[in-house]
């Protein structure tokens, strides 16, 4: 049986304008991802991984071509339809974890759900759950500042799935970690990934990542250059 | 969890929140003495003319203001004074004759404004007696005492117990002359009222005249709730048609454009405060989110919108705001409750002050007004302080956000 397409990406150019020469970062891009997928898309700097991670992440606008998400084309949204996109159906793994600091892990968690609107009792539970799954239930209470820089990233992660979103895009998750930390990470990721069939694409230039996904599209200069499945 | 965030993002660079909380607290504490000191100005400039000159409410024949005529008598004003008096609303009323004339000494004379005074019903309106530097009040029963203030005694190079001629109309129109003792010399905080008046017994003045006993060309009024004065007056007018009754703002209309005068003053102050604050919580606030953009990115990228991120940096400038103004008031409040019961001497300033009419001790006051009216003006700062700052969080695009380290 097929599995249902949760992002489509067709024909998609992006051009920036932002210094004299225009810079073409993605010509004419297509690529497919479905649900449960563990993706990495790869390639050297200023391939244009970021760049199309972005535009799928409905954080930047194609120049031309589309972006089809569920069933919404987001180029076509505008910025505060965008921003409501974002909270209900994606969520983000930064390389920088970008944790609120002023919050404690299980605030920065049961952020986004406060966004929602979610209530209290569901929040905890989802908070709790979420916690547990990325192995930090005893660490609920700390500030991003008393977390490692790997428990900081798997809060990210939990805070990223606590809206329950179509798919998780994360941009270089590993790039600040040590290895072991990168192992754990990638662990919790993939159990994720297998358990509850959870589609995560990452942009990436760690090994370690790519080791583990399970499909690779490899980015050259704004285009597709291969498109592998990993047995 | 907005509100709890924009709380903890103030104390993330605690140095920098303080100084600013501390910039805020000085100048709403400067703002608040300056108010209460402007205050203590107008209240200071505003009771010397009232106690020396004007006091709430003054009645007198409609024609007596026109020339001072001495024939324009209040027929009976005793029983009025006495009549006025009991009434609830009047703390004190004395009844006064108003002599011009000419005052002589052996060494000079001086152009002369004489009162007759009854001491006991006069003291409560104007409390001449505490103002005697020496010798004693008039009254003591014998005939033409006066009481001259330390500027007409020196101009008239005279002493106590020195003897001074007056020379005046008596109500015929007749030049009368009499001879007078000093038995006080006084001194007011008004250089231009000691320059004019002095004071006699008014059954002096009376006899020497030829004025009925109990006449008097002015009636002299203290209210007991001052913001009630206008309407008193009014009530008086039309128990007694015939006589003219004035307010105090009436009689000396500068009392009003100095007042107004001063409010404006202290409206442009509050401005200059506010705005001097404004630039300081900008350029905090401007830190803030510059140094946040990241964060600020993030939050965007996960879905706060932008009404939120605008909303949360508005909080963060009020909470500021919110912090400093309280302790500055409060600091304020002490401060003028202090120097009001200790007075500030100005005594260094007596000759300007004088010439002002006014005491050389201010004391500051400020009224419930003045710190609703600080709040309000430091709400109105913080709110147009942090549009600048909230408008650059908003139109921030996430991804170039993200991208700054």
């Amino acid at each position: 049986m097929e599995r249902k397409k949760v992002i489509i990406v067709k024909d998609v150019y992006k051009t920036y304008h932002e210094t004299k020469v225009p810079v073409k970062a993605l010509r004419g891009v297509s690529i497919d991802i479905h649900q449960g997928e563990f993706t990495a898309i790869v390639g050297p700097s200023g391939s244009g991984k970021t760049t199309l991670l972005n535009l799928i992440g409905g954080l930047d606008r194609p120049t031309k071509g589309s972006i089809v998400v569920g069933d919404t084309d987001i180029a076509t949204l505008s910025d505060n339809q965008l921003i409501d996109f974002r909270k209900e159906h994606i969520g983000f793994v930064f390389q920088s974890y970008n944790l609120i600091p002023v919050l404690t892990a299980k605030e920065n968690v049961e952020f986004v759900m406060l966004l929602q609107k979610q209530p209290k009792a569901k929040r905890d539970a989802r908070t709790a759950e979420l916690m547990a799954a990325v192995g930090l239930a005893d660490r609920m209470d700390n500030r991003p500042s008393e977390l490692s820089g790997g428990q900081q990233q798997r809060v990210a992660v939990a805070r990223a799935l606590a809206p329950k979103p179509t798919f998780i895009l994360a941009d270089e998750p590993t790039a600040n970690l040590d290895s072991k930390s990168t192992a754990d990470l990638l662990d919790m990721m993939a159990k994720l990934n297998a358990d509850e069939h959870i589609t995560f694409v990452f942009s990436t230039h760690d090994q370690r990542v790519i080791d583990r996904a399970r499909r690779i599209i490899t980015i050259e200069d704004g285009k597709v250059l291969k498109d592998e499945w990993v047995q | 969890m907005i509100a709890k965030i924009a709380w903890l993002n103030i104390w993330r660079s605690r140095t920098r929140s303080l100084v600013v909380i501390s910039s805020i607290i000085i100048g709403i504490w400067s703002l608040v003495f300056l108010l209460a000191f402007m205050n203590g100005q107008v209240n200071n400039y505003i009771s010397s003319i009232i106690e020396n000159e004007t006091s709430h409410i003054q009645i007198h024949t409609p024609q007596f203001k026109e020339d001072f005529e001495v024939d324009q008598l209040i027929p009976n004003a005793d029983q009025l004074v006495a009549e006025l008096g009991k009434s609830a609303d009047i703390h004190a009323a004395t009844g006064r004759i108003l002599l011009n004339g000419m005052l002589s000494s052996s060494a000079a004379a001086r152009g002369v404004m004489v009162k007759g005074i009854d001491l006991r019903l006069e003291q409560p309106v104007s409390h001449l007696q505490e103002k005697i530097i020496s010798g004693q009040p008039i009254g003591s029963g014998r005939k033409n005492e006066i009481m001259l203030s330390q500027r007409m005694a020196e101009k008239l190079k005279v002493k106590l117990r020195s003897k001074v001629v007056l020379t005046f109309q008596n109500i015929s129109s007749d030049i009368t002359t009499a001879a007078f003792r000093v038995v006080g010399i006084y001194k007011t905080t008004s250089k231009r009222n000691d320059e004019l008046y002095a004071f006699a017994d008014i059954a002096d003045l009376q006899r020497l005249a030829e004025m009925p006993q109990g006449s008097a060309h002015q009636i002299a009024l203290l209210v007991n709730d001052f913001d009630a004065t206008d309407t008193l007056a009014a009530e008086i007018s039309n128990q007694h048609q015939l006589l003219k009754v004035e307010t105090y703002k009436e009689i000396s209309p500068d009392l009003e454009l100095f007042n107004s005068q001063i409010k404006l003053n202290m409206i442009i102050m509050t401005t200059i405060f506010m705005l001097a604050l404004i630039f300081g919580i900008i350029n905090t606030m401007l830190m803030a989110v510059l140094e946040r953009m990241k964060e600020l990115g993030m939050l965007m990228a996960v879905g706060m919108n932008k009404l939120r991120v605008f909303f949360m940096v508005v909080l963060e400038t009020l909470l500021i705001a919110l912090i400093g103004a309280p302790i500055g008031m409060l600091l304020g409040y002490l401060t003028t409750q202090y120097l009001n019961e200790t007075g500030i001497d100005l005594s260094t300033w007596s000759e300007a002050l004088e010439e002002f009419g006014m005491a050389n001790i201010i004391r500051p006051f400020v009224t419930a007004d003045t710190f609703f009216i600080i709040s309000i003006a430091v709400v109105i700062t913080a709110v147009l302080a942090s549009i600048y700052p909230a408008f650059k969080a908003i139109r921030l695009k996430p991804v170039q956000a993200l991208r700054k380290i």
